[in-house]
């Protein structure tokens, strides 16, 4: 958890490596069997040329950096807004870095905005995005 | 897994698919847990919850063969922590339906409820299908 909350505070990195077998796992364990993941026959047919990871799985690191600097704040009362911009394939390495960007003021309640980034081994942007959490 | 009662053509802004429930397992969180390389805290994460509400949301309508869906973005909101054996409800609608050039989008809303009728979670999914 963080302990001190001010803005431009950078947040833990989340690293993670994909593979096809964390898709699948992936696929198994949310019922999303499309088959641009798993198929890898299929998926080089198709424009993106070959198994892409889940959205959600790439979301699935921001939200574990956002749990581990905010803990059940995050977990209860969240917010994210994600874009995503480019696939996540087998075989990347995906770092999730974020920040706090501002604190805000609502009513007697602070909120931290968070910005977002998650990028592959070349640097290039598989998701941004934005959170909000109270604090 | 909800049934294909739909197909893509026929989805309208304003259709509402019917509800997908689903009990949060132990077994269901700890597979989803191994998924994300996350060792959890005693809580169903708020993801593994989003990612039913999207398999009900993929699941409940019928592509055409051969189509790609994309994940274009996301929005989410949570409103409190859910107990591991939780079951949940995913209430998911039709907000936009565009089509532009090439690619149709679409734009669907949902909620998730616990057992109580008390909201979990809300979000916006925004998918891009090439045709």
């Amino acid at each position: 958890m963080l302990t001190e909350i001010q803005e431009g505070r950078a947040l833990n990195s989340v690293v993670k490596h994909i593979t096809q077998e964390k898709i699948n796992l992936y696929a198994e364990a949310s019922g999303d069997f499309n088959p641009i993941h798993l198929d890898e026959s299929f998926a080089a047919t198709t424009p993106l040329g070959g198994t892409i990871a889940h959205g959600m799985l790439n979301l699935a690191y921001v939200s574990e950096m956002m749990t581990s600097a905010f803990g059940r704040s995050w977990l209860s009362e969240g917010k994210l807004r994600a874009k995503f911009k480019e696939p996540a394939r087998p075989g990347d390495t995906l770092t999730v870095n974020g920040k706090i960007n501002c604190v805000e003021q609502k009513d007697d309640v602070s909120y931290a905005n968070c910005i977002f980034e998650c990028l592959n081994q070349k640097g290039e942007t598989i998701v941004t995005g934005e959170t909000i959490v109270k604090l | 897994m909800p049934v294909k009662t739909i197909s893509y053509g026929e989805l309208i802004p304003g259709y509402e698919f019917p509800p997908a429930t689903y009990e949060l397992s132990a077994s269901l969180v700890s597979k989803y847990l191994k998924a994300v390389d996350s060792a959890g805290d005693g809580f169903v994460p708020p993801l593994a919850i989003t990612a039913c509400a999207i398999a009900a949301m993929t699941g409940s309508f019928s592509l055409p063969s051969g189509t790609i869906v994309i994940h274009a973005s996301q929005e989410l909101e949570f409103f409190k922590l859910v107990p591991i054996g939780a079951t949940i409800e995913c209430h998911i609608g039709v907000a936009q339906k565009i089509t532009r050039g090439k690619m149709s989008i679409l734009i669907l809303e949902f909620e998730v409820l616990d057992k109580g009728k008390e909201k979990v979670q809300s979000g916006r999914a925004t998918i891009a299908l090439p045709t």
